[in-house]
């Protein structure tokens, strides 16, 4: 995997500075750095909310210029109108006078525009400079410089032309083109930025006194003692050690039921205590938690850079002297044939027209903001790199236990004796089971409820659990009843009939029940799927991938799961086994494996894409390069439509970005073009990227499943809240007794 | 111009319209004012940034109306149907307002878009007379159905300085009602304002009728007669 991650984040958007042309190596620069003009603006505007007030910064001052701009515009109108109309007043002696008098209007309007807004854009191409960076910025500033310089020269000397409004007009719709882009960029974050919301900004933490106080979240450390209060997030992770209550953990897990949680138990910073009031001690403090783990994940994939994302660099880093180098040929060609003033607005029609904002934007937004969109439905990439090779998939493996099955098995056939009462004999083994929470009694319990048609409350007398055989129990007129193993039976000496056959069949497990040393009936168990898989696995079939099960169980066992899901299998796969089928099939194409990341890592590492089931908490497993935070198969066919969907929209953009580039540098160099248009069309070009990337955040959910399948272990879609406004984080209610 | 007055009467019970958007703009102008702050003269202010876009606007109307008249065969035409046109707009606008007419997709210009509010906020509570300027400048841009209808009427000048005029000579009629309205809260009852509102729209009907006489009349100039018909005598609101 392709780990070359940018060092460098705009201190704005958060997002990486673009690689640019530079002479040189790049000196070690602790300052503040901002990934475009726009980001450095807004920025410099939150910073002044912050510290005097609001708008005292850059906000007010594009506003401002602005107003200059219009005044500008007037002026420059009121020039215009004498070619555009004839009227017998423009040859009157006043009108001459006003309309040298309109040429030096325009001159001292045009000055604030130049201070306001030229001024942050030196700044961020003064900083690129001293990195020995060249910036389409100061070839725009340069640009700018000369239009104004040759119209002040026109004032003065009385004749000539005045293009004011050309240096206003570019420098406005080239700084509202940025801070809406700013704007944009930021809005990626959007959904990493309600998850950190999530986490309290204070806790109660215990005094070595035995006193609770309030204190900043990220002074707790690693031992600490808290308390929790019910209906609170847990701000960091910990150990219940006091307490007990219902969790809710949906954030981490995907898992729409609450769990029950008591001393020892750990818990996850952003889930929610429901009820109890706990004392917890702190696993892991600030910033190193569960939701700060997934943070830091997701922040980490935006740094690795896919394919498009390379190629984009490597043509931004060539753009800015061969923009140069168009530019100034082209200035000089126009300038030779209409006079300078066209070549020096050619010079800056050509560099706004070709600046590589929409070119640089066009992949990293959308596969951020794909990113941030699949995080918030619990689905974590490794990198956008991953992102890509999802959109190229051509064939998807899945584990069968725990994959395609809940890895739960379910009680499904009852063997007896001929001669057995099979009612009699299943009302006792629930009676039996109804005392243990074991998963297989809890299994029969279930099969009994649903065979006998009724809600079995047994009040189990004394159930004797005896950990990995089973259990006992003394039922009045029956003895002591045991329900185990197979070989659980034989070890309390019970007899096993021959008319109940041993495994039969794709049986995973079977549990005998018997009394009065006779074994009188046999539990059979089977796999059992997931509710969803029928419904993900069609939908993988939609999306054109092709279907293959690997798994290590014998072939009579997956055959049953074969038929019901139509799926070509792989059966008696040893882990090395399972790689060199994932290596042959890589060769027709893109392999993602799909399992549950605990017994198939070496499958999951080998496989172009290794998605991993129900990481929950545990997002650090490295094998896979997509984890689904919850266990809901249908996150996989999901998460390939939003990576295709990315992929197109990316390719929508770069093809806008190189279309729209190449023709205006054409229309451009030719002298076809004003600047201030070419400045409105950089701005429209950089906001339609921007947007079109944006949309990714609206890729809609999964249609959830029918009642009727999704009762049983079926889990929601992990659901973090939407992005607030700007709500206040959430706080405690009041300070601790 | 005779229209001037008209307009200037037209955009001062026109206002009345305006309220239901621009108002609560006005209205935290004054709330988020700091104690001792002349609150009248900020008022005046974020006005006066209105009328200057307004005026703005008008100008290059004005101008765009000339270009597409000198740029047509016949100058006089061109500038005829353009003010039939604005007349027609304005006329269509009065009578959706005065109730007569259905209100159509008019609606969806009713409610500022709401990335505006945000920033447009940040103005409004600023200290300072530059950021109230600056409100009033980028309020003058909100969409708004009665300012483009005299937009219409400004093109159909025909000159840069005449649009502006028009524009300003609307936007300075809006200025008493906003400012009463920022300084004083709502000082007009709901039947006030009704029927201020009915008053307003028929005067927009009546400026759309004389825009569409003006504009009948260069279309087929009348040779015989010495003074142009009275536009009033012609075009008498529908009642």
């Amino acid at each position: 995997m392709n780990q070359d991650a940018s060092e460098r984040y705009c201190a704005f958007c958060g997002l990486p500075v673009p690689a640019s042309f530079a002479l040189g190596v790049d000196s070690p620069a602790d300052e503040i750095e901002y990934c475009c003009s726009g980001c450095r603006t807004v920025a410099s505007v939150t910073e002044a909310e912050r510290e005097q007030g609001a708008a005292a910064g850059g906000l007010l001052r594009l506003g401002l210029a602005v107003f200059f701009t219009m005044n500008v515009m007037v002026f420059t109108m009121a020039l215009w109108s004498q070619d555009v109309y004839t009227d017998p007043s423009f040859s009157t002696p006043l009108a001459v006078i006003l309309r040298s008098v309109f040429r030096w209007a325009a001159l001292v309007f045009a000055l604030p525009v130049l201070y306001l807004l030229g001024r942050p854009i030196a700044a961020g191409v003064w900083q690129a400079l001293r990195r020995r960076a060249i910036t389409t910025d100061l070839l725009i500033l340069l640009g700018v410089s000369a239009a104004y310089a040759y119209s002040v020269v026109s004032v003065l000397r009385g004749s000539g032309h005045v293009y004011f409004e050309v240096s206003s007009m570019v420098l406005v719709f080239v700084s509202l083109g940025r801070w809406l882009e700013a704007k944009g960029k930021r809005r990626t974050g959007e959904s990493l930025d309600a998850l950190a919301r999530l986490l309290p900004e204070t806790v109660r933490r215990q005094t070595p006194q035995g006193e609770f106080l309030e204190t900043p979240r990220g002074e707790v450390r690693t031992g600490d003692v808290v308390r929790v209060l019910p209906g609170e997030r847990f701000a960091v992770d910990g150990r219940i050690s006091a307490g007990r209550a219902t969790v809710d953990q949906q954030i981490v897990t995907g898992e729409s039921q609450t769990v029950a949680k008591s001393v020892g138990d750990l818990v996850f910073s952003g889930t929610l205590n429901v009820d109890g009031d706990l004392r917890i001690e702190v696993t892991a403090a600030d910033g190193s938690e569960t939701v700060s783990r997934i943070l830091n994940m997701v922040r980490a994939a935006r740094g690795a850079k896919g394919r498009h994302e390379r190629l984009a660099d490597r043509i931004a880093v060539w753009f800015i002297p061969a923009v140069c180098t168009i530019a100034i040929v082209a200035g000089w060609r126009q300038g030779q044939l209409a006079g300078w003033d066209q070549g020096i607005l050619t010079a800056l029609a050509v560099v706004l027209i070709a600046c590589p904002c929409a070119l640089g934007l066009a992949t990293p937004l959308a596969v951020w903001t794909a990113l941030g969109r699949a995080a918030r439905s619990g689905v974590l990439f490794r990198s956008g790199l991953v992102l890509e090779r999802l959109a190229y998939l051509r064939h998807a493996c899945f584990d069968k236990t725990g994959t395609l099955t809940t890895g739960v098995p379910a009680a499904s056939e009852l063997l007896t004796a001929g001669h057995e009462d099979r009612q009699r004999v299943l009302q006792v083994a629930a009676d039996v089971a109804g005392g243990s929470t074991h998963h297989l009694s809890q299994a029969i319990v279930r099969y009994a409820e649903q065979t006998l048609n009724e809600r079995i409350d047994s009040e189990p007398a004394s159930v004797e659990t005896l950990p990995g055989r089973g259990l006992a129990s003394e039922l009045p007129g029956l003895g002591r009843v045991v329900l185990g193993s197979r070989w659980f039976m034989k070890e309390t000496g019970l007899e096993w009939p021959d008319t109940i056959p041993d495994k039969v069949g794709e049986a995973r497990q079977q549990v005998g029940i018997g009394w009065d040393g006779i074994v009188r009936g046999v539990f059979q168990f089977h796999e059992q799927l997931r509710p969803e898989t029928t419904v993900a696995l069609a939908a993988c079939r939609q999306l054109g991938l092709e279907l293959r099960m690997l798994t290590g169980d014998e072939s009579s066992r997956a055959s049953a799961i074969v038929e019901q899901l139509d799926i070509s299998a792989d059966s008696n796969q040893l882990p090395e086994e399972k790689a060199a089928t994932l290596q042959s099939l890589a060769q027709e194409g893109g392999v993602a494996m799909v399992g549950d990341g605990l017994n198939d890592a070496p499958a999951l590492a080998t496989a172009d894409v290794g998605v991993a089931l129900g990481c929950g908490a545990d997002i650090s497993r490295d094998a896979a390069g997509v984890c689904l935070l919850g266990d809901d198969l249908r996150r996989f066919p999901w998460s390939v439509g939003l990576a295709r969907q990315t992929i197109r929209v990316v390719k929508q953009n770069l093809f806008w970005a190189f279309a729209y580039n190449g023709a205006g540098i054409a229309l451009a160099a030719t002298g076809r073009l004003n600047p201030i248009w070419a400045a409105l069309a950089m701005a429209a070009s950089s906001i339609l990227v921007v947007v079109n990337s944006l949309r990714l955040g609206q890729f809609p959910e999964p249609t959830p499943l029918s009642d009727e399948a999704s009762s049983g272990t079926m889990t929601d879609a992990v659901s973090w809240p939407r992005p607030a406004a700007d709500g206040p984080p959430p706080r405690l209610a009041s300070t601790s007794p | 111009m005779i229209e001037l007055p008209l307009i200037l009467v037209g955009g001062l019970l026109g206002s009345a319209h305006c309220i239901g958007m621009c108002g609560p703009l006005a209205v935290s102008l004054s709330a988020g004012a700091t104690a001792g702050t002349n609150h009248l003269a900020r008022q005046l202010v974020f006005s006066l940034g209105r009328v200057f876009t307004y005026g703005f606007c008008g100008a290059v109307a004005g101008l765009g109306g000339a270009w597409i008249s000198s740029d047509s065969r016949s100058f006089v035409l061109s500038q005829a149907w353009l003010a039939i046109l604005a007349g027609a707009v304005l006329l269509l606008m009065g009578l959706v307002t005065a109730g007569v007419l259905p209100r159509p997709a008019v609606k969806r210009l009713g409610g500022l878009p709401c990335g505006t509010a945000g920033w447009l906020k940040t103005f409004l509570t600023a200290p300072g007379w530059s950021a109230v300027l600056v409100a009033g400048v980028f309020t003058g841009f909100i969409p708004c159905g009665l300012v483009y209808a005299f937009l219409l009427k400004a093109g159909s000048s025909g000159s840069m300085w005449q649009g502006l005029l028009t524009m300003v000579a609307f936007g300075l009629g809006t200025i008493p009602l906003m400012v009463a309205v920022g300084y004083g809260g709502q000082f007009l009852s709901i039947v006030g304002r009704s029927r201020l509102f009915r008053v307003a729209a028929w005067c927009i009907v009546l400026t759309g009728a004389i825009s569409i006489a003006r504009g009948y009349a260069q279309l087929d100039p009348p040779t015989d007669m010495a003074t142009a018909p009275c536009p009033l005598c012609e075009a008498q609101p529908l009642e």
